[in-house]
């Protein structure tokens, strides 16, 4: 193996001079590489602007909307998506795309409510049984990544077909009847609290501030930046880039399979479509945060925001008490809304629109 | 090298889809004359047919149990057709088993994928002389008596009477008075329509029941979790009872009022999926409303056994039994263990009561 840590600044200072693409962060010097600088700045502070802004309108219309209880209610909703968005955000900064969340997340809500207490398997495997599935996650992600880096195959494909191949192992793991969680322990991670929020919410700070570390402080997360800012030239630094990116994959993985997990202790019980709609809402969400599809931009604080923004929205219109009938009308056109004001200040940055 | 082996694959494309063509004209040929009498096949010469879309849910899985029920009663067997919920698949699993001759002897029990599916299947059938049976979805202006005389019922369930029967119960469960709110289907479907109409209809009788709100969580479980979620940060103590238009989302609103720590509130859906008559018996659901799949398997055989050995004459059914709403039932917690394990009752499927279940036209 070259050495990673001389490789690391010479990929940046490689990228440096490369502006079609944008610099990326990575590009930043000896700077570290997870801070937003200069445009990513910016649009940082756009795509929380446009937040703040959202929750004052909201809550100027409806009283509810600034109650505590809502505030617990919008944080219970956001921690499922947070958690699945924090691990699309290592694809997306690869400059990469993952259509497989909803398959992945269908195939590990089986798989861990077949493995802790449940009513159809005798299994009793608790804590075990979210770490199994954890796994099962990431190696669902190593999948897509070994596919997608060996194979040379474009990751819209190959998570396209990771997708249907999770949804097909968890339609054959429901056959028929859904398995219902009877273990205590990960119902109470939906129903009890601690501080107000409840125990989701709580995992779902834990999983965000691991993805952070991850992006931080691992190769996997620094050279994230490097390959997605421009990919050809880390590979000529040194970087093993086939490699990080096959484990950026896994880091998603994973999170997909904690993410239904925590689905699976909400919805008490196993269900194959529990992640369905989650795929683009979670990558609307990233790019709304200002991690962009181009790649080597943003990270998963950012996305964060993104992830809040849509939360908000969706419990905010329904609280404000637009009809049913014009809610998903008026929710997308927030989005568009939204993103181009996210996008903004680096939009002649964006030298390709595709 | 590439370009002669693509001219060779067509001409065998042509050729075959040539040959298919022939094989189907005289196929048409051979049965036109079948289908003018009927109803006098022995009863060991009868092919038993149940089509639905997977064996992956519970429902249609009891479906083709009580038609293997059925076919085991009068000694025969039950052909398994399952088609995915893809329409294209449908057809052609009905063209190939309506392939072959001797089909003036065969007994088809289907659910059409969609409204717009039901017009080539019933064609089919009349074609080759098969008898027919139809079960939730047919276009309103096609109708058996125009002509079909092999297609001897279509059996659905009318949505407006299951979104009110389970209003009425989640009301009588609230003591009369309260709040509701409803978590719709997706919209612009009719199933969530009639339901929803349904729970307007007992609104209408009872003034001091409030609608606090309605949103659609789009017969969605995960959805109606985070539906419900916010609704009761919206209307909190105010609400009495959660009327959703399936179990699913029903379910979902359990989840959401465990999770705020609420108790005491009525849940109510249609479709009584196991999970919910589970729920129900526990005492965290009201009630549910049931098509009783295990019947709905079998009663399409039998009407289509009873027309193929003659003792039902198609001819002397009524318009009114020939395509009608059946009868469905309410599950509350005094009935939930009933029908946690559904029988049936073979005196159903005497010949003489094919159609005690029948409730009105459809319309």
């Amino acid at each position: 193996m070259t050495s990673p840590d001389t490789a690391q600044p010479r990929a940046a200072d490689a990228a440096g001079p490369a502006p079609p693409r944008g610099p990326a962060p990575a590009a930043s010097g000896g700077r570290p590489a997870w801070r937003p600088r200069g445009t990513d700045a910016v649009q940082t502070t756009a795509s929380l602007a446009a937040l703040v802004l959202m929750i004052l309108v909201f809550s100027v219309l409806d009283a509810q909307f600034r109650s505590w209880d809502n505030v617990v209610a919008v944080v219970d909703a956001a921690a499922v998506p947070g958690v699945v968005t924090v691990g699309l955000t290592f694809v997306l900064l690869l400059g990469a795309i993952d259509l497989s969340v909803e398959g992945v997340i269908g195939a590990c809500a089986l798989t861990v409510a077949l493995l802790v207490a449940n009513s159809r398997t005798g299994l009793d495997l608790g804590v075990l049984g979210v770490a199994a599935t954890v796994a099962l996650g990431a190696a669902f992600g190593l999948l897509s990544g070994v596919l997608s880096t060996r194979l040379r195959i474009p990751s819209f494909l190959t998570t396209l077909g990771v997708y249907a191949i999770g949804l097909g192992v968890a339609t054959i793991l429901f056959s028929g009847e859904r398995p219902i969680v009877e273990d205590p322990w990960l119902g109470d991670w939906a129903s009890s609290r601690f501080l107000g929020f409840t125990i989701v919410s709580w995992v779902a700070a834990g999983a965000i501030l691991v993805g952070w570390l991850i992006q931080r402080y691992t190769r996997v997360g620094r050279y994230a930046y490097a390959i997605g800012g421009a990919e050809d030239i880390a590979r000529l630094s040194g970087v093993p880039v086939a490699r990080y990116k096959t484990a950026a994959f896994a880091v998603a993985g994973s999170f997909y399979g904690l993410g239904a997990v925590m689905a699976t202790s909400q919805l008490g019980s196993g269900v194959v479509q529990a992640g369905s709609g989650l795929n683009f809402s979670a990558i609307a969400a990233a790019v709304i945060g200002g991690t962009l599809l181009v790649g080597g931009r943003g990270g998963v604080l950012q996305s964060m925001i993104g992830v809040l923004v849509l939360t908000v929205l969706q419990n905010g219109l329904i609280l404000a008490g637009v009809s049913p009938y014009a809610q998903q009308a008026v929710q997308g056109v927030i989005v568009v809304v939204a993103v181009a004001a996210a996008t903004w200040p680096v939009r002649h940055r964006l030298g390709v629109v595709k | 090298m590439r370009k002669p082996t693509r001219q060779r694959l067509a001409v065998l494309t042509g050729v075959l889809a040539g040959g298919l063509l022939l094989t189907a004209c005289a196929d048409d040929g051979g049965t036109d004359s079948a289908s003018g009498d009927g109803g006098s096949c022995s009863p060991e010469d009868i092919t038993l047919i149940g089509q639905v879309r997977n064996q992956t849910n519970p429902y249609e899985a009891a479906w083709l149990a009580g038609g293997d029920e059925f076919a085991e009663s009068v000694g025969l067997e039950q052909q398994h057709l399952t088609y995915d919920g893809d329409s294209q698949r449908q057809q052609e699993q009905i063209r190939q088993a309506l392939a072959g001759s001797g089909m003036e002897c065969a007994v088809l029990n289907v659910l059409p994928n969609g409204d717009s599916d039901t017009a080539p299947i019933v064609a089919a059938a009349n074609e080759a002389g098969a008898f027919l049976v139809t079960q939730w979805n047919k276009p309103a202006d096609l109708n058996p008596w125009d002509g079909y005389d092999r297609w001897v019922s279509h059996i659905t369930y009318d949505g407006e009477e299951s979104g009110y029967l389970i209003a009425k119960a989640l009301i009588e469960q609230m003591g009369g008075s309260g709040g509701i709110i409803a978590l719709q289907g997706i919209l612009d479907t009719s199933a969530a329509q009639d339901r929803f109409a349904g729970l307007q209809r007992a609104l209408s009788e009872h003034p001091e029941v409030e609608l606090l709100d309605e949103q659609t969580a789009g017969f969605d479980r995960a959805e109606a979790l985070n539906v419900t979620r916010t609704l009761l940060t919206a209307h909190g103590e105010h609400v009495g009872g959660v009327w959703a238009a399936n179990d699913d989302m029903a379910l979902g609103a359990v989840q959401a009022l465990e999770a705020a720590g609420i108790t005491g509130v009525g849940v109510v859906g249609i479709d009584a999926v196991p999970e919910a008559i589970a729920a129900i018996e526990a005492g965290t659901m009201t009630a549910t409303v049931s098509s009783d799949g295990p019947w709905q398997g079998a009663i399409g055989l039998a009407m289509g056994y009873c027309a193929a050995t003659g003792e039902l004459d198609v001819a002397d059914v009524a318009n009114d039994d020939r395509a009608f709403f059946a009868e469905q039932f309410l599950i509350d917690q005094t009935n939930a263990a009933e029908f946690a394990e559904p029988e049936l009752n073979m005196d159903d499927f005497e010949c003489g009561s094919l159609f005690d279940r029948a409730t009105g036209p459809i319309g």
